[in-house]
C-alpha cells in the first residue's frame, strides 16, 4: 500500500493538489459558516440550563445545571397554555384550509361553470393585497362584529388563504381524470368524488400545506398581536408570550432562552421530519413568483 | 344534459362560495375600505363627525416621525437586500460543489429562515447585549438594539443572517437549472473560476437576481416583527427602530386614530408598489429580452 502511494506520487498532476487544496479550503468555509448559523441556538440551549446569576458568564457548561427555567417557564410563566393556544389556533386554522382549499381548488380546477376563470383571477387577486393596508379594515370590522380579543376573528381570517387554494387548485390539475370518470360510472356525486377519490390522491399536496400552514400559524406575531395580544394574557400565544418574556422580564435570560426554544422546537422537529417539503415549497413559490 | 351542466355549474359554485366570502370579505372589500377610511377621522368608536378629506394624508406627510420611520425602513432595505443576496448566493454556490454532509449544511443554513421571527429575536437579544457572547468575541460593549446609531444595522444583520438559507434556496434552484454545456465552453476557453463565475454565471442568474430582489425587497419594506421585539413596541431608543408598519401600528393602537393609520398604510401600500414596477420596468424587463 505505502509503496503503491509513493509510487503514484510523482504522477499527481499539479491540478489535482491545488484542487486538494480547494477542497480543504472549502471546508474550512463552510464550517466556519456552520458554526455561525448553529453557535447561537446551542448558545441558546445552553443557558436555558444556567441560573440567572450564571447566565451572564460567557461559559457554554451551565455551572451549576438546573431545570429551574424549564420549571418556572411551564408554572410562573404560564407557557403551557401559550403552547395548548398555539396549537389549538395552527390546529383549527391547518384542518380549516384543507378542506375549503381543497374543495376551492378542486372546483377550480375540474368543474364547470360560468365565471370560473374571472373568479379563479379574483383569487388570484388576494394574493396581492398586502395586510399592512388590510390591516386598519379588517380590524375595525372584526370589532363591530366583536370578534377581537378572543380566537374567533383570526381564526375567521384565515380560514383559508388563496396560496393554499391555489396550491391545491395546480395539484389536481396534475390527477389524471380517470379516477374521477370511474367513480362518476359507479354513480358517485361531486361530494363523495372530491372526498373519497380526491383528497386521498392529493395526500403529498395535503402533506406540504399542513407543514407550511402550522408553520406559518405557529409563528405568526403580528395579527395574533392584533387581534388578542394586547388584553388577557389567557389567549396568549407562544409566540405572544415570549414576546412578553423579553418586555418584562430582561434579565431572566435563562427563561428567555427556553421561550425560545419552546417556540422554535416544534417547528424545527417538522423541519427535520419534512424537510423536502418545506425545500420544494420555496422553491414552488419561486416558480410561481 | 343540461339539467347534468346545472347542477355541475351548482356543485362548482357550492364549492368555492366559503373561501370566495372569506376572500371578498377580508382581501377585497377591506382594499376599497381602506382608503374609505384614510378620508375621515375614525377612533375607536368609528367614524366621527365632520367630513372626508385628505387631512389624514397630509397629517402623515408632515409627521417627522412618518419620515423618520420611512428614513429607517429605507435604510434597513438598502442595507439588508444586497447582504443577503450576496450571502445567499455565496451560500448557494458552496453548496451546489460536491462536499459531503451537503444535506445537512442546507438544512443548517436554512433553518433560521422558518423558525419564528419572535423566538430568532429574542436570542438576537440576548447574544447582542452589553455583557452578550458577540461583545464579548470582538470585544466591545456596545448595547447594540439599544443604541439608536446600531439599532438598525443590527437589525440588518439579524435578518440578512436570519434570511440568507431562503436567498441560498432560490440561487440553488437557479444554479442547478443552468445547462452545463456552458461551462464546458468556457473550460475549454480555459476561463479562471473567478471570471467564469463573473461572466457567465451571475448573469444568468438574472432571474433569480429579480425575484429575491422584488421579494425581500418587498418584504423588507414591510419590516415590523424585529423592531417591536427589540425596542418592545416603543420604536426607540429615539425613533431609531420605528418602521413604517410601526407608524401604522402605533397610530391605530396607541393615538386610536385609525383614519391617520388608514392613511399611512395606503401611502406605504404606494410605495411598495411604485418600488415594484421599477424593479420591473428596469431588470425585470432586461430579463424578459
Amino acid at each position: 500500500m505505502t509503496f503503491q502511494t509513493v509510487a503514484a506520487e510523482p504522477f499527481v498532476p499539479r491540478r489535482a493538489r491545488s484542487d486538494v487544496a480547494r477542497r480543504v479550503f472549502l471546508y474550512a468555509v463552510i464550517l466556519a459558516v456552520a458554526a455561525v448559523f448553529l453557535i447561537p441556538f446551542v448558545w441558546t440551549l445552553a443557558t436555558s440550563f444556567k441560573t440567572i446569576p450564571d447566565s451572564a458568564n460567557i461559559t457554554l457548561i451551565p455551572h451549576p445545571w438546573t431545570t429551574s427555567a424549564w420549571r418556572t417557564i411551564w408554572t410562573q410563566y404560564d407557557f403551557k397554555t401559550y403552547i395548548e393556544n398555539s396549537v389549538f389556533l395552527a390546529v383549527v386554522i391547518t384542518v380549516c384550509n384543507i378542506f375549503l382549499a381543497g374543495l376551492g381548488g378542486y372546483a377550480f380546477a375540474r368543474l364547470r361553470f360560468p365565471g370560473r376563470n374571472l373568479l379563479f383571477f379574483l383569487v388570484l387577486g388576494t394574493l396581492m393585497m398586502p395586510d399592512q393596508l388590510r390591516l386598519i379594515p379588517v380590524f375595525v370590522m372584526l370589532t363591530n362584529w366583536h370578534l377581537i380579543g378572543n380566537f374567533s376573528g383570526y381564526i375567521l381570517i384565515n380560514l383559508v388563504t388563496a396560496t393554499n387554494l391555489f396550491f391545491m387548485r395546480q395539484y389536481f390539475l396534475t390527477i389524471p381524470k380517470d379516477f374521477e370518470e370511474a367513480a362518476k360510472l359507479d354513480g358517485a356525486g361531486y361530494l363523495k368524488t372530491f372526498w373519497r377519490v380526491m383528497l386521498p390522491l392529493a395526500l403529498p399536496a395535503i402533506s406540504a400545506l399542513v407543514i407550511l400552514q402550522f408553520q406559518g400559524t405557529w409563528n405568526d406575531f403580528f395579527w395574533p398581536l392584533i387581534l388578542f395580544g394586547q388584553g388577557n394574557a389567557a389567549h396568549y400565544t407562544v409566540q405572544l408570550g415570549l414576546a412578553e418574556l423579553d418586555f418584562q422580564y430582561t434579565v431572566l435570560w435563562p427563561q428567555i432562552c427556553v421561550g425560545s426554544i419552546v417556540a422554535i422546537l416544534p417547528i424545527l422537529a417538522i423541519f427535520l421530519a419534512f424537510q423536502r417539503y418545506f425545500v420544494s415549497g420555496v422553491v414552488s413559490a419561486g416558480v410561481k413568483g | 344534459m343540461l339539467g347534468a351542466r346545472i347542477r355541475e355549474a351548482a356543485w362548482g359554485y357550492g364549492f368555492v362560495s366559503v373561501p370566495l366570502a372569506v376572500f371578498g370579505l377580508f382581501f377585497l372589500y377591506p382594499f376599497g375600505y381602506a382608503f374609505y377610511i384614510s378620508f375621515f377621522h375614525w377612533g375607536i368608536l368609528g367614524k366621527q363627525a365632520g367630513g372626508g378629506g385628505m387631512f389624514n394624508y397630509a397629517k402623515v406627510i408632515h409627521d417627522p416621525i412618518f419620515h423618520t420611520a420611512l428614513k429607517n425602513v429605507l435604510e434597513y432595505t438598502v442595507g439588508v437586500v444586497p447582504l443577503t443576496m450576496a450571502l445567499g448566493l455565496a451560500l448557494a454556490l458552496v453548496i451546489n460543489q460536491k462536499i459531503r454532509g451537503r444535506e445537512f449544511f442546507r438544512s443548517a443554513f436554512y433553518f433560521p429562515s422558518i423558525a419564528s421571527s419572535v423566538a430568532i429575536t429574542t436570542i438576537a437579544l440576548y447574544i447582542f447585549n452589553a455583557n452578550g457572547l458577540l461583545n464579548h468575541i470582538i470585544g466591545s460593549r456596545t448595547p447594540w438594539f439599544q443604541n439608536a446609531s446600531t439599532a438598525t444595522w443590527a437589525i440588518v444583520g439579524l435578518n440578512s443572517w436570519t434570511s440568507a438559507g431562503t436567498a441560498m434556496l432560490f440561487y440553488l434552484a437557479a444554479l442547478q437549472s443552468i445547462p452545463t454545456d456552458v461551462y464546458e465552453a468556457a473550460a475549454v476557453d480555459n476561463t479562471g473560476a473567478w471570471r467564469t463565475f463573473w461572466r457567465i454565471t451571475f448573469p444568468l442568474l438574472r432571474p433569480a437576481h429579480f425575484f429575491i430582489l422584488v421579494v425581500f425587497g418587498i418584504g423588507a419594506l414591510k419590516i415590523f416583527d424585529q423592531q417591536f421585539i427589540v425596542s418592545a413596541g416603543q420604536g426607540g431608543p429615539n425613533y431609531s427602530t420605528y418602521t413604517a408598519v410601526l407608524y401604522i401600528y402605533r397610530e391605530a393602537f396607541t393615538q386610536f386614530d385609525f383614519g391617520v393609520a388608514a392613511a399611512a398604510g395606503v401611502i406605504l401600500f404606494l410605495v411598495i408598489f411604485a418600488f415594484t414596477v421599477v424593479q420591473w420596468l428596469t431588470i425585470g424587463r432586461q430579463e424578459a429580452a
